[in-house]
C-alpha cells in the first residue's frame, strides 16, 4: 500500500467484469436450485442454494465492489461488531420468538396464529364451498378439552381445578375452585350452570358479572370446542 | 490526482478518508437495522409454518429480475468508481447515469410487483407474513430511492469533473443496498 492519502490506491487489479459475472452464475444458480431440490426430492438444496450463495455473493460484493478487502482493518472491526451485535440481539429473542411455550408461559396469540393461519391455507388450496369445511377440521384436528385446560386454564385453576394454580396464587378474587362443592350450589349457578360457565369461558368474567382476572377465551374455540371445555370445568363437580 | 480535496478527507485519525469513514459508519448501523429486520422475519418464518402458503404467492420471477437488474446497477457503480478514479469524470457520470437506469427499473418491477399482490387482497395488513414483507422491501425500496436521488447530485457534479471521490462513497451505499437485497431475495422469493 502506497501513503497515498486518499488510503486507496488506485485500481486494485480487481477483475470487476469477471466478479459480475461470477455473481450471475451464482444468482442463476440460486434460482435453479429450488427446482433442481424439488425435482431430485432434496430440500434441503434450497437452503444451501438459497442462503449459501446469498452469503457467497454478498463477500463478493463487499470484498470486490465495496473494496472492504483493502480498507483498513478497524474499519472491518467496525463493522464486525455491528454484524455480531445484531446476531447477538436476534439469538438473545430467539428462544421467546421461536418457542410458543415454556416453564410457565404460552404465548397464545402465536399459537392461535399458526392454528388460523394453516385453517385458511387448507381453505385457500381448496375451491369453494369445501373450504370452510376443511379449515374446521384443521382447527378441530388434535383438539382435547383437557390438554387445552392444562395449558391454558391449569395456570390459574389448577390442574385439579381446585384453584391453586401457579399464576392463580396472587389474585383477588381467587380463581374459582371447581372441586368446592359449595361453589357449585350458590344460588347464582344452580340453575342454568352450562349457560354460565360457557359464558364465561367465552367472553370473560365480567360478562356473568364476576371479575375481569378471568379472561375471555372465545377467539381460541370453535362452539363445539366450547361445549367440550363447559363439560370438562363441569367434570370437576363434585358428586353431593 | 485530478480533483480538489475537502479539507475533512485530510485530517482523519483512522487513516480512513472522513468521506469514506462516514459511509462505512451508515452502513454499521444499516446492518443492525436490517439484520435486526431479517432476523427477526427468519425467526418468525421458522416458527410459523403457516407462513409457508402466504410465502408461496410472493413473484419468484419478479424477484429473480429484480436481483439481476440491481446486481448489474452494482456492476456499473463500481465502473463508476473506476473510472472516477482515472479522473474521467464524464464517463463517470454516464456509468451513473447507467446506476440511476438500473434504480428507476428496480422501482418500476417492484410498483407493478406491489400492484398486482395488493389488488389480489395482500395487503400489508393480510397477516403477519405480508406486513414482514411489505416492511423489508418498502424500506429497502426507500434506500434505493435515497440511493437513486443522491447519486443524480454526484453524476451532475461529476460531469463536471467536481467531487469525484464521492462517486466512490455512493458506490459503497449503493453495493450494501445490493447486498440488502442478495439475502432479502432467497428469504422471501426462493425459500418457499
Ligand atoms: C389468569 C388466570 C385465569 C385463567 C388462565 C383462567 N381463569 Fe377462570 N377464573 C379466574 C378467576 C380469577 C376467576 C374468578 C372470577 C371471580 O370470582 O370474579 C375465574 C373464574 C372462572 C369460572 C367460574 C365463573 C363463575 O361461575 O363464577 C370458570 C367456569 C372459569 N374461570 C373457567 C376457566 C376456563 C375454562 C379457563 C381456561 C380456558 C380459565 N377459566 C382460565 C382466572 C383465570
Amino acid at each position: 500500500m502506497s501513503e497515498n492519502n486518499d488510503g486507496h490506491d488506485d485500481g486494485h487489479h480487481v477483475n470487476y467484469r469477471g466478479i459480475y459475472i461470477a455473481l450471475l452464475i451464482l444468482f442463476l444458480i440460486s434460482v435453479a436450485g429450488p427446482e433442481i431440490g424439488e425435482r431430485m426430492g432434496l430440500p434441503w438444496l434450497t437452503l444451501v442454494t438459497a442462503f449459501g450463495i446469498a452469503i457467497v455473493k454478498a463477500r463478493l460484493v463487499i470484498n470486490n465492489f465495496m473494496h472492504l478487502a483493502w480498507e483498513k482493518r478497524i474499519m472491518k472491526w467496525v463493522l464486525a461488531t455491528s454484524v455480531i451485535l445484531m446476531f447477538l440481539m436476534v439469538a438473545g429473542v430467539s428462544p421467546d420468538v421461536m418457542n410458543h411455550e415454556g416453564n410457565n408461559w404460552e404465548n397464545l396469540a402465536a399459537k392461535e396464529a399458526v392454528q388460523r393461519g394453516l385453517a385458511e391455507a387448507a381453505g385457500y388450496s381448496n375451491e369453494e364451498g369445501e373450504a370452510a369445511e376443511e379449515a374446521e377440521v384443521v382447527v378441530a384436528a388434535g383438539f382435547s378439552a383437557a390438554t387445552s385446560y392444562g395449558q391454558i386454564c391449569a395456570t390459574c385453576h389448577g390442574a385439579e381445578g381446585a384453584g391453586d394454580g401457579i399464576a392463580g396464587a396472587g389474585l383477588d378474587p381467587a380463581p374459582a375452585n371447581f372441586t368446592d362443592l359449595a361453589f357449585w350450589n350458590d344460588p347464582i349457578r344452580t340453575d342454568n350452570v352450562r349457560e354460565r360457565v360457557l359464558t364465561v369461558i367465552r367472553d370473560g368474567g365480567p360478562a356473568i358479572g364476576a371479575s375481569a382476572l378471568m379472561a375471555p377465551w372465545g377467539a381460541l374455540y370453535t362452539d363445539d370446542q366450547l361445549e367440550e371445555m363447559v363439560d370438562f370445568v363441569l367434570s370437576f363437580r363434585p358428586n353431593p | 490526482m485530478a480533483h480538489a480535496r475537502p479539507i475533512a478527507t485530510t485530517r482523519s485519525a483512522t487513516g480512513i478518508p472522513t468521506p469514506r469513514l462516514a459511509i462505512w459508519w451508515i452502513v454499521a448501523s444499516e446492518v443492525v437495522i436490517f439484520g435486526g429486520l431479517l432476523g427477526v422475519y427468519l425467526m418468525h418464518r421458522i416458527g410459523h409454518p403457516e407462513w409457508a402458503e402466504a410465502a408461496s404467492h410472493t413473484q419468484t420471477w419478479l424477484g429473480a429480475i429484480n436481483t439481476f437488474v440491481l446486481l448489474t446497477s452494482s456492476f456499473t457503480a463500481v465502473l463508476a468508481h473506476q473510472a472516477a478514479e482515472k479522473g474521467k469524470g464524464k464517463e463517470a457520470a454516464k456509468l451513473l447515469g447507467f446506476t440511476i437506469l438500473g434504480a428507476m427499473m428496480f422501482l418500476m418491477i417492484k410498483s407493478y410487483e406491489w400492484y398486482g399482490e395488493i389488488a389480489a387482497g395482500y395487503t400489508i395488513t393480510a397477516n403477519t407474513f405480508w406486513s414482514f414483507y411489505y416492511t423489508a422491501a418498502g424500506l429497502h425500496a426507500l434506500h434505493v430511492i435515497a440511493g437513486a436521488i443522491i447519486m443524480g447530485f454526484i453524476a451532475v457534479d461529476a460531469y463536471r469533473g467536481r467531487e469525484l471521490h464521492r462517486v466512490e462513497i455512493i458506490g459503497i451505499y449503493w453495493h450494501f443496498v445490493d447486498v440488502v437485497w442478495i439475502f432479502l431475495f432467497p428469504l422471501l422469493y426462493i425459500a418457499k
